[in-house]
């Protein structure tokens, strides 16, 4: 299986190594728009291909490219891909899109195109959250009837505006993206009903909002600028009629009605992978999106079930609720 | 039975990490914002590596960062860092992780390093540099890199500060061993080897490092690999067991095993029994928070 990725910043670097491990897969090119990362490259990825332009990309018969640019891009990279057909099977990091109506967009051309696609929804592949949606499966705390989610970093506290913080995409689509894509992915479709004071902007480093779904209610706090949160951190707190549940990327706590209480850490849950790169997920993430190319399976996270998250944080910051 | 103090006889390498000094846990989050309001400032640290040394510790394991550095300067200052071994590893991941989200991406993180370098004033590695930069020279910015890192520690250590061993972080290590670049461990090797400094390489994936090193044809006997060992396979890629024979099939100690204690999931007692069957083990490292900690760990083989 041929692959390219397209952006060599941390991502792209983290799934070309990935990418290099996996059985079956061959990293054939890397697309880099920076001069002096593209020069370095060739020095350091003998033997790969490396272009300054997607385009460039046509005439390899990939089988899948990775877009792993700012966010910002994904868009127009991902859509010269598929217009210009160099693969049908597209990977790209989360978010999908810069706006709702991008997103939409790129869904309506994945299905022309009848491309298997993923977005870089990593925590759907932490062994915890595996857990936590196992056990809401089996009903273990009953009927859910709220949560609240969070998703915290410290990675812009005490610094002045930086311009990097808006071309990430904002503290919502940088971060939290993900809180919201596991809210879709545990209780179905929601719908946000309020935001915070200043939510509507793109700017901001903190967000508060609340949603709802068909028989449940939730609330969600986005910040990149918590103190006591030294990594990236996600997690989501559910309540139901026999019990609660609590789940972030470290652990899973169950406190049930009748007294029951369980604890798991991701090193009760089989956290190992073949090769571990940064994070075990990326490996369970990687792997996923080969097998369904292989498969031509269009699981989720896809470029449909990511644009749900695109549309929550389009009605967000776009203040229409 | 094995003893830490007969293992020290050995020249094994008991180490102190320097995890907790960074707040650091990976057992979770939550248990550092539990003893955030406890953060080991340098005195302090500096106090538990000694208490550790006096129950039986020999050496220091940290990531290159200024708190670091600080607690080397404190130890020098006391006099407390003569015949101390040095396992240092570089960079300091999560430092310039962040910096990079801040500062946008890759090319924001090298200009920041690169003036680092220039204004640290080290004329050699400033040379190097240059000329790595003006012909993209991977080998020649790693060295220009590591002799800025290398020159860091020897100002806060200074000259009885002993070096041992400097370990290329697992970002790095395990990112080349997946990219196949065996001319940058190659490099590696050849450069510490002539700084008279034991090379190493911190790595999740030890039974692959092993393996292809192998292939590469580099010495093992002459490297250091710092890896996660313990008894519930915690971090240990793929598995325990294909860690363990990786570990076999070497001819030297040269392991330093780390995650000993699981991230405290495991107690000390439990964790070094495990630790005691393994062979070619040249050291552990283990993190200390607490007096009590410093005292029991390294002194636990006693009650054995």
């Amino acid at each position: 299986m041929r692959v390219a990725i397209v952006g060599l910043g941390k991502m792209g670097l983290v799934h070309a190594g990935i990418l290099n491990v996996l059985p079956g897969v061959e990293l054939v090119a890397l697309c880099e728009k920076n001069n002096l990362i593209r020069r370095f490259s060739k020095k350091l990825f003998k033997g790969l291909e490396i272009v300054d332009d997607v385009k460039k990309l046509g005439k390899l018969n990939l089988d899948g490219v990775y877009v792993t640019t700012p966010i910002p891009s994904h868009f127009p990279v991902a859509t010269a891909i598929l217009e210009n057909e160099i693969s049908r099977n597209l990977f790209v990091e989360k978010t999908l899109a810069q706006t709702c109506e991008e997103a939409q967009r790129l869904v309506g051309l994945a299905e022309t195109h009848e491309s298997v696609t993923m977005v870089g929804y990593l925590r759907r592949f932490y062994v915890t959250f595996n857990k936590a949606r196992d056990l809401l499966q089996h009903n273990t705390i009953g009927k859910v009837k709220s949560f609240n989610g969070y998703a915290y970093s410290s990675d812009f506290l005490g610094l002045e505006k930086e311009a990097s913080a808006s071309s990430r995409g904002g503290v919502l689509r940088d971060l939290g993206c993900h809180a919201i894509d596991l809210a879709l992915w545990f209780f179905g479709d929601l719908k946000v009903t309020s935001a915070g004071d200043g939510s509507n902007r793109e700017d901001v480093d903190s967000v508060s909002f609340k949603v709802e779904g068909s028989e449940i209610a939730g609330e969600f706090d986005v910040s990149w600028r918590k103190e006591e949160y030294r990594m990236p951190e996600v997690g989501l707190t559910m309540a139901g009629s026999g019990g609660k549940l609590f789940v972030n990327d470290d652990q899973v706590k169950l406190e049930l009605v009748d007294g029951g209480s369980f604890n798991w850490y991701r090193h009760d849950l089989n956290d190992n992978v073949p090769f571990w790169l940064g994070l075990p997920e990326y490996y369970r993430e990687d792997l996923h999106f080969v097998k369904s190319m292989a498969s031509k399976s269009r699981d989720e996270p896809n470029f449909y079930s990511a644009a749900k998250v695109d549309r929550i944080i389009s009605d967000v910051v776009g203040g229409e609720v | 039975m094995w003893l830490v103090e007969k293992f020290s006889e050995n020249g094994k390498a008991l180490l102190v990490g320097d995890n907790p000094f960074h707040n650091v846990s990976h057992l979770s989050q939550e248990r550092t914002r539990l003893r955030e309001k406890d953060t080991i400032l340098p005195e302090h640290a500096a106090d538990l590596i000694h208490l550790s040394v006096e129950n039986g510790a020999n050496g220091f394991m940290f990531s290159v960062s200024e708190k670091t550095l600080s607690i080397l300067r404190i130890l020098r200052e006391r006099g407390e860092i003569d015949g101390l071994r040095l396992y240092s590893i570089v960079p300091y991941a999560y430092e310039y992780v962040k910096l990079a989200t801040q500062v946008g991406g890759i090319p924001g993180l090298v200009k920041r390093v690169g003036t680092r370098i220039v204004t640290s004033g080290n004329l050699r590695g400033m040379a190097t540099g240059i000329t790595g930069f003006l012909n993209m020279n991977p080998t020649a910015l790693m060295k220009t890199y590591l002799t800025y890192e290398i020159g860091r520690i020897r100002s806060c250590a200074g000259k009885k500060g002993n070096i041992e061993c400097v370990l290329l972080h697992e970002v790095i290590t395990d990112l080349a061993l997946a990219l196949g670049m065996d001319w940058l461990f190659k490099s590696y090797v050849d450069y510490m080897q002539k700084a008279k400094i034991g090379p190493g390489f911190n790595t999740v994936n030890f039974a692959y490092l092993v393996r292809k090193f192998k292939d590469w044809r580099i010495d093992l006997s002459h490297v250091v690999i710092a890896a996660p060992f313990n008894k519930i396979g915690f971090q240990m890629a793929p598995s325990r067991e294909e860690c363990e024979q990786a570990l076999e099939s070497l001819d030297k100690p040269i392991l330093v095993a780390i995650s000993v204690l699981a991230a405290g999931y495991l107690k000390p007692a439990e964790a070094l029994r495990y630790v005691e069957t393994l062979s070619n083990v040249k050291g552990f490292a283990v993190g200390i928070s607490k007096e009590s900690h410093a005292k029991e760990t390294f002194r636990l083989a006693k009650t054995f």
